[in-house]
């Protein structure tokens, strides 16, 4: 069968990895339909599709509807659906049941879910549909972040798998990772292993201290803590027990949340979502902000801490002297230089022991590398090593701090890498 | 002055899509990155280098800082008093610093000398940097108080077209379309993942407000920070370098030929001085014919493709008949016809050019001398234009006052 696509149909545009990847297909000249409970919410999706792309155009391609009068017309037309309704494996299910009934035969199926079990979702779903599902997870805002993971069930044509793989790459401009249907396919099992990491440190040495220590410097766009404020504690909390529920490794222990991450939860603090309420951060009327005490649960104000080898190292990468900066890191010796060198050590570890099991072995850390960068906005964990003085250095300093060291790092070559990662070193 | 062949040993471009404020950088971190990068992709040694020419245009207004040729000391300690200079021209600044690389080598005072453009503008808000901009042009009469005084006179240059021979919006929204397209090609053009087509380009809206005249957003250049290094060298080095890289010395590209030329430098008097001609800039078009002339090139057919100055779409338009792809005032015909499309008979900034790849003034020159160097070396990757052997470049500095014109090719 000759693939194409030409139409696609978004179930849950409302929300917005939906509206945003309906958008990005717009974008694309893709005729697209924004389906919603409400036609209301799909309106409000278009909006955010409009604002993404900075254009009013894009406007002439989408059809917003609800899925009472227009799925039927919807899913006569599309070559693509997008599902990226609630997580929730029943509501997706009736929502696969629904796409079933009218759907065409060759019309494929993308859910843009990480965490659900994959081969669970289309259980009781026609053959056809179950050969033409997979999970394509684009990351968010999907404007600004490139990484699309995809994952196939058992049951999904290989063909077809292909053939989207190569749509997203050529006609959306993903950055393609292919990845196992396993939790947290990759970027969410490594990101949020260290995230949560993070957390339990932060109930010892505080937030502001920690955002500090692995601030931008370390590699990232975002300190760790600010960015669980912009995914919300919820969310964080679902992908954490999903991980918990569903992987087991040598670092599992890290994936139990601290107590005081379900008191917040409950206290409906939850980051960004719930500004009035506050997150890790919260920001006072005046512009300032105050910060999380992980002991109480309520706020204090800030420290603004001044580590000298920490302002070292970002004056350095200000100067764009990036391995000098992690000399500076490593040659350091207290006890906030010995918070980043662990967390360094657990990116490095854990990512290059997960090289075959997120991904196929012969991928080796190529697919982890592109979705922490193009995905989190973080330095790869192949770039930390080259920072590092190279995978020997890298091997020392996991040694030194009590690692085991993955087999996928003792196979990496020695090599220097080349330049260009100097986007991922913020000076700040 | 022999006439001694300037050879090109390629180098290396920053993604221009980068925010170097936001990741709190220093000017000079760009720099240091460009040169980093343009050591791996050559694999010249530092001790090799004789010299470094810095173009950077405004440098104190954006970063408060000057004197950058100081900074490229600090990249290698075998740099320790090699002489250094910081040239400009506005946005012809790189090229420029490209005019005296090419009359130091050709003098046989150095045989390899490092070229740096560099801009880092986006240090300040828009209003603030379109101020700095009108230093480029005439300051007291042209953008003394004026907001955003590059887009309403490059708006007159369209103006002067639609006075002179007609001009349709149309045409300048395919251009700013085709340049977006080629730009997503290009790993580090600024706007590779905007959005763009003919249809938003034409339509003023909310995203695409009219600034004036013909000129909307869509049709001007963005600000960008980014820089460019890049090695020229005399035949002595390169043959040097060849025989390191184990290549044949007529494998390296060189500057075939260039034209160098200074308008008034206020709009009004460029356009009362062309009032007979038939081009509406003729000391533009006089840069153009020159470097024809030295390269020993007929008229445009005879190269591969042209990186020009597309400041604006109305400067682009300018560049195809000013080039000689129509006859003065019809440039309409190669946007219509598809000759400066990718594959058409002769694309125009298969990089995005400045719509497209991006605008660091101080940088733009050497980009397009580097790109000229990639298209010829086969190394421009998707956007390549297949069998490419000779590529033209066209610099402008302020109101096209400073225009500088290279040829390159083996």
């Amino acid at each position: 069968m000759a693939e194409r696509i030409k139409t696609v149909a978004v179930l849950g545009s409302g929300g917005t990895v939906g509206s945003l990847t309906g958008g990005l297909c717009a974008q694309q000249g893709l005729d697209v339909y924004f389906l919603s409970r409400t036609k209301a919410s799909a309106e409000r999706g278009l909006n955010r599709a409009v604002k993404q792309a900075r254009s009013e155009v894009i406007a002439n391609n989408i059809t917003c509807g609800d899925y009472d009068t227009m799925l039927a017309e919807a899913l006569g037309k599309a070559d693509l659906i997008i599902e990226s309704v609630a997580e929730d494996i029943q509501i997706k299910q009736q929502v696969y049941e629904m796409i079933d009934a009218h759907r065409r035969d060759d019309a494929i199926i993308g859910t843009t879910t990480s965490s659900l079990p994959l081969d669970s979702l289309p259980v009781g779903r026609s053959e056809s549909f179950k050969k033409r599902f997979m999970s394509t997870h684009f990351y968010n805002p999907p404007g600004k972040m490139l990484a699309c993971e995809i994952a196939s069930t058992c049951d999904t044509d290989k063909s077809v798998y292909n053939f989207v793989k190569t749509f997203l790459e050529k006609k959306l401009r993903r950055v393609v990772i292919p990845t196992k249907a396993v939790a947290g396919f990759a970027g969410n099992r490594i990101a949020f292993l260290l995230f949560n990491r993070i957390t339990s440190l932060a109930a010892e040495y505080g937030v502001e201290m920690m955002d500090y220590l692995i601030g931008p410097y370390t590699g990232r766009l975002m300190p760790p803590l600010a960015t669980l404020d912009l995914v919300g504690l919820d969310i964080h909390r679902a992908i954490i027990d999903s991980l918990n529920e569903n992987t087991n490794d040598e670092m599992h222990h890290s994936l139990v949340l601290p107590d005081y991450i379900n008191s917040m939860i409950d206290k409906n603090m939850l980051g960004n979502k719930t500004r009035d309420n506050g997150g890790f951060y919260k920001k006072l009327p005046s512009g300032k902000f105050v910060y999380l005490d992980p002991e109480t649960c309520d706020y204090i104000p800030a420290i603004s801490p001044h580590v000298a080898f920490v302002e070292k190292a970002k004056y350095q990468i200000h100067m764009g002297m990036y391995r000098e900066a992690f000399e500076t890191i490593l040659t350091a010796h207290s006890k906030e230089a010995e918070i980043v060198k662990d967390i360094l050590c657990v990116y490095i570890a854990y990512s290059y022991g997960r090289i075959g099991e997120v991904a196929e072995l012969e991928d080796g850390i190529e697919g982890i590398d592109k979705v922490m960068s193009y995905g989190f906005n973080w330095a790869s964990p192949s770039h930390i090593v080259e920072m590092l003085g190279g995978r020997d250095c890298a091997m020392q300093l996991l040694d030194k701090n009590g690692f085991q060291i993955p087999a996928g790092l003792m196979d990496i070559s020695n090599e220097k890498m080349a330049t260009g990662y100097g986007k991922h070193f913020l000076a700040r | 002055m022999k006439d001694e062949k300037v050879y090109i040993l390629g180098g290396y471009q920053t993604d221009f899509a980068r925010n170097w404020s936001r990741e709190n950088k220093h000017i000079a971190a760009m720099m240091r990155e460009a040169y980093q990068g343009s050591l791996e992709a050559t694999d010249i040694k530092p001790s090799d280098i004789d010299t470094a020419l810095i173009g950077n245009f405004a440098g104190e207004l954006y970063c408060k800082q000057g004197h950058l040729g100081a900074f490229f000391i600090d990249f290698d300690p075998s740099f320790a008093g090699i002489p250094t200079t910081r040239f400009e021209a506005a946005c012809a600044s790189s090229a420029v610093a490209a005019m005296a690389a090419m009359a130091y080598i050709k003098a046989g005072m150095y045989d390899l000398v490092c070229l740096v453009g560099v801009e880092q503008m986006k240090t300040v808000d828009p209003a603030k940097g379109g101020e700095f901009l009108g230093a480029a042009a005439f300051f007291e009469k042209e953008a003394d108080g004026i907001e955003f005084p590059f887009p309403k006179l490059f708006g007159k240059l369209g103006d002067e077209y639609d006075k002179r021979y007609g001009l349709k919006d149309e045409h300048l929204a395919h251009i700013s379309a085709i340049n977006y397209a080629n730009a997503r090609n290009n790993p580090n053009a600024q706007t590779r993942e905007w959005f763009m087509n003919f249809d938003h380009a034409l339509n003023e809206g909310k995203y695409n407000t009219c600034i004036e005249g013909k000129i909307k957003i869509a049709d001007c250049s963005q600000v960008t920070d980014g820089a460019v290094c890049m090695y020229l060298a005399s035949e002595k080095y390169a043959k040097k370098y060849a025989k390191q890289k184990g290549i044949s010395l007529s494998d390296i590209p060189g500057i075939l030929g260039w034209g160098h030329t200074t308008a008034k430098i206020e709009f009004a008097s460029k356009v009362a001085d062309s009032a007979e001609s038939q081009y509406v800039l003729p000391v533009t078009r006089k840069a153009i014919t020159d470097a024809y002339s030295r390269a020993g090139i007929k008229d445009c057919w005879q190269l591969d493709a042209i990186e020009t100055h597309d400041c604006f779409t109305t400067s682009e338009y300018m560049a195809i008949d000013h080039f000689g792809l129509t006859k003065p005032g019809q440039s309409w015909k190669a946007i219509e016809d598809g000759t400066i499309t990718m594959d058409g008979k002769l694309p125009i900034n298969p990089s995005g050019g400045l719509i497209g790849c991006g605008h660091p003034v101080g940088a733009t020159g050497a980009r397009q001398l580097l790109d000229a160097y990639k298209q010829v070396t086969g190394t421009a990757g998707d956007y390549q234009v297949e069998g490419a052997s000779k590529v033209a470049t066209l610099n402008i500095g302020g109101t096209a006052t400073t225009n500088v014109c290279f040829i390159v090719g083996k």
